[in-house]
C-alpha cells in the first residue's frame, strides 16, 4: 500500500493490526516511527453505504483526535488525512493495551491508578462535550505511567449528559465482559478519577444516568419498578 | 406443524460441547415453547439422534402483528393436540419422559403463561420435575448441537431480540444489543406500515428483502451503531417519513435493510475481533435470512472464522430447543419447584446460570 502526499511517497510494511473496522500498519514518515489506519471496505455493506461510511468516519475521527490533543488528553498525534482513500496517520505509541494488562497482571495498585486515569480523562473528555464512543479498555495504551486513549473512530461531538453516560456505561459494560471478576474495583477507580475531572455533582448525575441507561436495556428485571416509580 | 430429527451434517462431540454432563445416562426431556407466536413441544434425548421430535404451531395474524391475548388463546387451543404429537413422533409416552421443561421467559405474558401453565399442570400430574429454561439460551444452545461450533461470537436475531453475545467464565456475556427495537421488529413493522405485509415471509424471504430487489439507490437514512450496540427505531421512523416524502418503496426498503443487516453484522464483527474467537454463530428467526447469513459469512471469512446457522427448523421458535435446553440443565440438576416457576418477561440472558459449559 501506498499513502501518497504532494511530493513524497511513504513506505508502508505489511499490516501488523487487522482490527474489526481498519488495518493499521507500521511505517516511517520524515523519520518517525507512524501508524498508518486504514478502513477497509466491507464486503457484506453496500459500495456507496461503505464508502459513505468510511469517508465520515475517517474526518471525524482526525477531526476528533484534534480536539482531544487540544483538550491536554494524551492521544496520537494526526500526521495525516486522507479521507477518500480513508487514511490517518499517527502518531506511533509504544506500549501495552491496557486490556492485556490486566488479564495478566489481574488488579493491583497500578492497575488501578491507571484505570482511574482513564477515567479522569474521559471526564475531561466529557468536560469538553467530546464522547469517545468505545471507550474500552481495549482502546487505551499504557505507556510507562501515562494513558493514552486511541480508536476515536466512533467519537462525536455532544453537550448531551445522556451521551456522556452511555460513554461510561460502554465502559462499565466493556468491564463486565472483558474482566468481570473485577468490575467493581475498576469502575470504582474510574468514576474515582472521572469525579476529579467533572466535580461531584456532574459526575454522580452521570452515574445515575448510567443505572438508567442499564434499566432502558432489554428484557431487565429492575425496569418495571422503575417505570412504577416514574 | 412439521416434525423432522437433526438432519446435520456435523456430528457433535457432546463431551466437548458440554463437558460437565455425565452422557452415559438415558434421559428423556418433553419441551415446551410459547414465548411468542409459535406453540412448540419437542422431544430432547441423552442418546443419538438427540432430538426425538419437534411439532408446533404458528399463530398468524391476519392483520397487524402479533396481540398477546390471541397468540395466548391460539396457543391454549392448540396446545394439546401439538404436545401429542411431539410425544407421538417420538415414540415415546408421557412415563417415559424424566422432566417436563418450559420457557419461562422472555418473552410475551400472556403467551409464557399458556406453556407455563400446561408444563406446570403435567408436572405435577405426572409427578415429574419441572425444568425452567431461557429462551435465548436455547436459541443458541440448539445452534451449538446442529452446527458443532463450539465456543462461537453469536448473533440473535429475531422479532424481539437483537443480541451480540459469547461464553465466558459461566455465563452468555451480553457484548452488545440494541438500545431500542430488534431487527426483526424493524422489518416487519416497516413492511405493516407501508402496506406490503402480513404475511411477513413469503418463500423463505422477508417481504422489506423482496422489495428491496427493485431498489437502485441508498438513500440518506440514519446509520446508528453506538460503540457495540446498535439502535433502530431511528431508523425506522427515518425511513417511514421518506415514504410520507414520495421516496421510491424499493429504494427505502433497500436502504433499510442495507443499513439495518450492515450494523447487525459490524457489532458482530467488532465482538468477533474483540473476544478474539474463531466461530460465528447466527440464531433467532431472523437467522433464516439468506441476505443476513451471506452478510455473515463473508465477514466471517475475512477474520478467518468459520460461520454458522441452524437448520430453518431450529432457526425460529421452536420446541427443540427447549427440549434439548431442558435435557442439559436437568442433567445438571437445575429444577425448579412449582410454586416457584413465575414466568419472567424479561428474563436477561446474562443472568442465566449455565451449569453445563
Amino acid at each position: 500500500m501506498e499513502a501518497r502526499r504532494n511530493s513524497y511517497t511513504m513506505e508502508v510494511e505489511a499490516p501488523s493490526y487487522r482490527g474489526a473496522e481498519a488495518y493499521l500498519y507500521h511505517a516511517s514518515l520524515l523519520g518517525h516511527r507512524v501508524l498508518v489506519k486504514k478502513r477497509i471496505g466491507k464486503r457484506y455493506r453496500h459500495n456507496s453505504l461503505d464508502e459513505k461510511l468510511r469517508r465520515i468516519r475517517t474526518l471525524n475521527e482526525a477531526r476528533i483526535i484534534l480536539a482531544t490533543l487540544a483538550a491536554g488528553i494524551p492521544a496520537p498525534t494526526v500526521y495525516y488525512v486522507d479521507p477518500e482513500e480513508a487514511i490517518i496517520v499517527l502518531e506511533y505509541i509504544e506500549g501495552k493495551v491496557l486490556h492485556d494488562l490486566i488479564e495478566e497482571k489481574g488488579v493491583n495498585d497500578h492497575v488501578l491508578t491507571l484505570v482511574e486515569k482513564l477515567g479522569y480523562y474521559a471526564g475531561v473528555l466529557h468536560e469538553n462535550n467530546i464522547v469517545h464512543g468505545d471507550l474500552t479498555t481495549s482502546n487505551a495504551i499504557v505507556s510507562s505511567t501515562e494513558v493514552f486513549l486511541i480508536d476515536f473512530g466512533l467519537a462525536e461531538r455532544s453537550r448531551d449528559e445522556l451521551d456522556k453516560a452511555v460513554d461510561v456505561h460502554l465502559f462499565l459494560r466493556s468491564l463486565e465482559s472483558a474482566h468481570p471478576e473485577h468490575v467493581e474495583a475498576l469502575y470504582k477507580a474510574f468514576i474515582r478519577g472521572y469525579q476529579r475531572a467533572r466535580g461531584k455533582a456532574k459526575a454522580e448525575e452521570v452515574v445515575k444516568l448510567v443505572e438508567k441507561i442499564r434499566l432502558m436495556g432489554r428484557y431487565v428485571e429492575e425496569r418495571r419498578l422503575v417505570w412504577g416509580k416514574s | 406443524m412439521g416434525v423432522a430429527a437433526i438432519q446435520s451434517s456435523c456430528h457433535p462431540d457432546l463431551k466437548q460441547l458440554y463437558p460437565r454432563l455425565d452422557w452415559d445416562k438415558e434421559v428423556y426431556v418433553l419441551g415446551i415453547e410459547s414465548t411468542a407466536h409459535t406453540f412448540g413441544a419437542a422431544v430432547a434425548s441423552s442418546q443419538q439422534p438427540f432430538i426425538l421430535s419437534n411439532t408446533r404451531s404458528v399463530y398468524r395474524p391476519k392483520t397487524g402483528g402479533i396481540h398477546p391475548r390471541e397468540a395466548a388463546s391460539h396457543h391454549a387451543k392448540t396446545a394439546p393436540e401439538v404436545i401429542r404429537s411431539a410425544l407421538e413422533e417420538a415414540g415415546v409416552t408421557i412415563k417415559d419422559i424424566d422432566a417436563i421443561a418450559v420457557a419461562l421467559g422472555p418473552g410475551l405474558g400472556p403467551a409464557l403463561r399458556v406453556g407455563a401453565t400446561i408444563a406446570r399442570a403435567l408436572s405435577v400430574y405426572y409427578g415429574k420435575p419441572l425444568v425452567p429454561v431461557n429462551h435465548a439460551v436455547a436459541h443458541i444452545e440448539i445452534g451449538r448441537l446442529t452446527t458443532c461450533l463450539d465456543d462461537p461470537l453469536v448473533l440473535y436475531v429475531s422479532g424481539g431480540n437483537t443480541t451480540v453475545t459469547t461464553f465466558a467464565k459461566g455465563r452468555y456475556r451480553v457484548f452488545g444489543e440494541t438500545l431500542d427495537i430488534a431487527l426483526g421488529n424493524l422489518l416487519d413493522t416497516f413492511a405493516r406500515e407501508v402496506g406490503i405485509a402480513p404475511p411477513y415471509v413469503v418463500e423463505g424471504m422477508h417481504q422489506v428483502d423482496r422489495c428491496a430487489l427493485d431498489g437502485r439507490e441508498i438513500l440518506d437514512l440514519p446509520y446508528v451503531v453506538k460503540g457495540q450496540d446498535v439502535s433502530f427505531s431511528g431508523l425506522l421512523t427515518a425511513a417511514l417519513r421518506a415514504i410520507g416524502r414520495g421516496a421510491r418503496l424499493a429504494d427505502v426498503c433497500l436502504t433499510l435493510r442495507e443499513i439495518a443487516y450492515s450494523a447487525v453484522v459490524e457489532v458482530a464483527e467488532r465482538g468477533l475481533v474483540h473476544t478474539r474467537k474463531k466461530q460465528v454463530l447466527l440464531v433467532g428467526g431472523v437467522a433464516a435470512s439468506p441476505e443476513l447469513r451471506w452478510r455473515i459469512e463473508a465477514m466471517a471469512r475475512y477474520h478467518e472464522a468459520v460461520a454458522g446457522y441452524p437448520p430453518l427448523e431450529y432457526s425460529g421458535d421452536n420446541g427443540a430447543m427447549i427440549a434439548w435446553v431442558g435435557l442439559l440443565n436437568y442433567m445438571a440438576g437445575l429444577t425448579v419447584p412449582v410454586r416457584d416457576s413465575a414466568v419472567k418477561q424479561r428474563w436477561r440472558l446474562d443472568e442465566t446460570p449455565i451449569p453445563w459449559r
